[in-house]
C-alpha cells in the first residue's frame, strides 16, 4: 500500500512536469503569450558582462574611482549589480570610431540616459527595464503594456510597410514562425539607448526580436540588431522572460513623468529649491 | 415575363431587408466567445458634453444639424485667417493653427438621433454639479491662466502625464485632437489604448478592485460582461485628476467617484458606449452621457509628448523673464 502511494506520488509528479513543459495555446492554436513578464537580469545596467560597482557615474578617488558628487547620497542603492552579460560573444561590434560615442555617454550618464529623464525607452530595452510588462493577444492584434513610462507597442500583423516617420518605440510587424513570434521593428529614432553604459544605435537600426516559449512560464527572448551606420555586423542579445504570478501578475502604473519634473524643470521654478541646479536638459 | 421577374426579385429583396431589419445585430464573438470589440475607433465629434444655450432639445432635426456643422466648420477654417497688416508686435499669436486639429466634423449621431449633447441624463444636458465644485473648478480654470510658478500648476495635459481634458477618462470624452482608441481583448482583459497619451487602460475583468491607497492616472477599472454588454466600473481615482478641462468640457469629479461605462457593439462599425458618473461629492444627481465609437483605419502613431515638451520649458522661463521684465 505504501508502496502504490509512493508511486501514484511520483506518477503525479510527473504529470506536473509534464504539465510545466507544456506551451499553453489560445483556441486559435498559437501560444498564449498573455499576462505579465519581467526580465529578471542585469542587462539594463550594462549589456556586457561586468563585474559590481560603487555607482552608475564615478569620478576619480586618491585610490581609484569613487561615486560621482550627485549619486553620493544614494549608497548603496545606487550601486551597480554585476552582470553574466546578455550579448552573444560578450562583444557589441561598433564599427571603428563609433565605441566612443559610447564612452562619452558612459562619462556623461546622468545628463544623457533617457531612461533618467523617464523617455519612451525604445525596443530592445524596454524589454529588459526592471520592469514587468503586460501582453495582450487577441485574435487581430497583439498589444504590449510596459510599466516604465506607460510605454505601449501595438504589434502589427500584417505588413503596415515603410513607418511614415521616426518614433520612440518604432513600428512593430509581427509574424508566427512556428511557435516562435518574430518582431521585426524599424523606424525607430536614434534618441533611445540599449543600456546604463551609453550603448546607442543610429535612426537606421533594425530589430528582429524572437519570442519563443519555453512553457506557460518562460520565454526564450532574443533580439538581433542591424545597423550598419553604428556596427560592422548584426549582433543578438538573449535572455529567458520570466511569467509573473499570483498577486504579482498585475501591471502597476509608473507614469514616471512627474518624477522628473524637479530634474527637468527644477532650475526654472519661481524659487529654485536647489539654486544652481542644472537640468540635464539642452539650454534654451 | 420580365416584368414578373422583376416584381418577384424586388418583392425577395424587400422580404429580404424587412427580415434584415427584424433581425437584431449580433456582434460577432473573439476567440473566447464574448463580443468581439477590437480595433480602432474615434470618438471625434463637434457635439460637445453639454448642451449649448442656443439648442433646447437632445435631438436634433437634420436641418439644424446641418446648419451647425457648416458653422461651426466655417469658424474652423477661420482658425487660419491672418489679417493682412500681421500680427501686432507683442500681440497674442495664437495658438495652432487648424491643421494640427482633429475635433471632428459631424454632431454626433447615436442611432438615428442627431445629438446636441453627451450628456443625456439629466434631461437639460447640463452638469448637475453642486455648488462646492462649481466653485472649485472655476478656481481651477482661474488658476491656470495665469500660474506658471512651477510645472505642478500646469493642467496635467501641459506636463504630459495624461491626455488633455477627459481623453483618457474615464468617462472618455473627444477633445481637440487625438480622439482615437484601440481595444484588444484577451481572456481575462480589456486593454483600451488611448491615443493621447499613450495609454493603456487595463481593464480587469471579473477582478477586484484595487486598495484604496492606489490611485492609478485614469482610476482602476474592473469589468464584467452582462448580455452583450461590456462594463467597466472605475473608481480608486487620483486627486490629481479631478479637473477634466479641455475646449468642449470641463468638469470636477471627487477621487470617490464611481464611472460606470457600457461598451455594446451595435454594428460591424460602431460601438454604443454610455457611461454614469456616479458622485454624490460633486454632483446633486448621477449624470449620464452617450456616444457613439466610430470604426477608424488608423493606424494609431505614437503620442510621445513628455520627450519633446518643449513647451514646459518654455512656459517657465517665459514667465520667468517676463518677472525680470514685466
Amino acid at each position: 500500500m505504501k508502496h502504490l502511494r509512493i508511486t501514484l506520488g511520483l506518477l503525479s509528479l510527473l504529470g506536473c512536469s509534464a504539465g510545466w513543459s507544456e506551451i499553453p495555446r489560445l483556441p486559435n492554436g498559437k501560444p498564449d503569450l498573455n499576462g505579465v513578464w519581467q526580465v529578471l537580469n542585469r542587462a539594463n545596467h550594462g549589456l556586457l558582462a561586468h563585474p559590481a560597482r560603487a555607482a552608475g557615474a564615478m569620478q576619480d578617488g586618491p585610490f581609484g574611482p569613487v561615486p560621482a558628487e550627485a549619486v553620493i547620497a544614494l549608497g548603496a542603492v545606487g550601486a551597480v549589480p554585476a552582470g553574466v552579460g546578455a550579448v552573444e560573444g560578450n562583444e557589441i561590434p561598433y564599427l571603428e570610431g563609433k565605441a566612443a560615442l559610447q564612452q562619452d555617454n558612459q562619462a556623461n550618464w546622468l545628463q544623457r540616459d533617457p531612461e533618467i529623464k523617464c523617455y519612451l525607452p525604445g525596443v530592445p530595452r524596454a524589454t529588459y527595464l526592471p520592469f514587468p510588462f503586460q501582453i495582450f493577444q487577441g485574435d487581430q492584434a497583439i498589444f504590449i503594456a510596459y510599466e516604465f513610462a506607460g510605454a505601449t507597442r501595438n504589434l502589427f500583423l500584417e505588413d503596415p510597410g515603410e513607418a511614415p516617420v521616426d518614433s520612440w518605440m518604432g513600428q512593430s510587424y509581427a509574424r508566427w514562425d512556428g511557435d516562435t513570434l518574430v518582431v521585426t521593428v524599424t523606424g525607430q529614432n536614434d534618441a533611445t539607448w540599449l543600456d546604463r553604459t551609453g550603448n546607442y544605435h543610429s535612426a537606421n537600426m533594425v530589430v528582429t526580436e524572437r519570442y519563443t516559449p519555453r512553457n506557460g512560464h518562460v520565454i526564450d527572448y532574443s533580439a538581433t540588431i542591424e545597423d550598419p551606420e553604428v556596427y560592422s555586423r548584426p549582433w543578438t542579445i538573449r535572455m529567458p522572460i520570466y511569467r509573473r504570478v499570483g498577486i504579482d501578475a498585475r501591471l502597476q502604473q509608473f507614469k514616471c513623468v512627474e518624477f522628473v519634473e524637479e530634474l527637468l524643470y527644477g532650475e526654472l521654478r519661481k524659487e529654485p529649491l536647489n539654486p544652481g541646479r542644472q537640468s540635464p536638459l539642452p539650454k534654451d | 415575363m420580365k416584368h414578373r421577374t422583376l416584381i418577384l426579385i424586388a418583392a425577395a429583396m424587400l422580404t429580404a431587408s424587412i427580415a434584415a431589419q427584424a433581425e437584431p445585430y449580433k456582434a460577432p464573438r473573439t476567440m473566447h466567445g464574448v463580443p468581439d470589440l477590437q480595433g480602432l475607433w474615434t470618438n471625434a465629434t463637434i457635439t460637445a458634453l453639454q448642451r449649448p444655450d442656443y439648442f433646447e432639445d437632445l435631438v436634433l432635426t437634420p436641418a439644424q444639424a446641418a446648419q451647425w456643422e457648416k458653422a461651426t466648420g466655417e469658424q474652423f477654417d477661420a482658425i487660419d485667417e491672418i489679417s493682412e497688416d500681421g500680427l501686432e508686435a507683442g500681440g497674442n499669436v495664437g495658438g495652432y493653427n487648424s491643421f494640427w486639429m482633429d475635433p471632428g466634423t459631424r454632431a454626433l449621431r447615436v442611432g438615428d438621433e442627431i445629438r446636441s449633447s453627451i450628456i443625456t441624463e439629466p434631461a437639460s444636458g447640463r452638469l448637475p454639479m453642486r455648488l462646492g465644485a462649481r466653485a472649485k473648478l472655476g478656481q481651477f480654470l482661474m488658476r491656470v491662466q495665469g500660474a506658471f510658478d512651477g510645472p505642478e500648476q500646469r493642467p496635467l495635459g501641459e506636463r504630459c502625464i495624461v491626455g488633455f481634458g477627459s481623453t483618457g477618462g474615464p468617462p472618455m470624452l473627444p477633445v481637440l485632437y487625438n480622439n482615437n482608441y484601440q481595444i484588444v481583448q484577451s481572456k481575462d482583459h480589456v486593454m483600451i489604448h488611448v491615443e493621447m497619451n499613450h495609454d493603456a487602460r487595463i481593464i480587469r475583468m471579473g477582478a477586484e478592485h484595487l486598495p484604496d491607497d492606489v490611485r492609478p492616472w485614469l482610476g482602476d477599472s474592473v469589468g464584467r460582461w452582462e448580455g452583450d454588454t461590456l462594463v467597466v466600473e472605475t473608481t480608486n481615482f487620483n486627486p490629481g485628476q479631478s479637473y477634466r478641462a479641455a475646449i468642449k468640457h470641463q468638469f470636477y469629479m471627487t477621487k470617490d467617484a464611481v464611472v460606470t461605462e457600457r461598451f455594446t457593439r451595435v454594428a460591424d462599425k460602431e460601438i454604443f458606449y454610455r457611461f454614469e458618473v456616479n458622485d454624490p461629492g460633486a454632483y446633486t444627481e448621477v449624470w449620464a452621457g452617450e456616444q457613439t465609437l466610430r470604426a477608424t483605419d488608423g493606424p494609431i502613431y505614437e503620442y510621445a509628448c513628455h520627450e519633446a515638451n518643449y513647451a514646459m520649458r518654455g512656459i517657465l522661463r517665459g514667465a520667468r523673464l517676463q518677472e525680470q521684465d514685466p
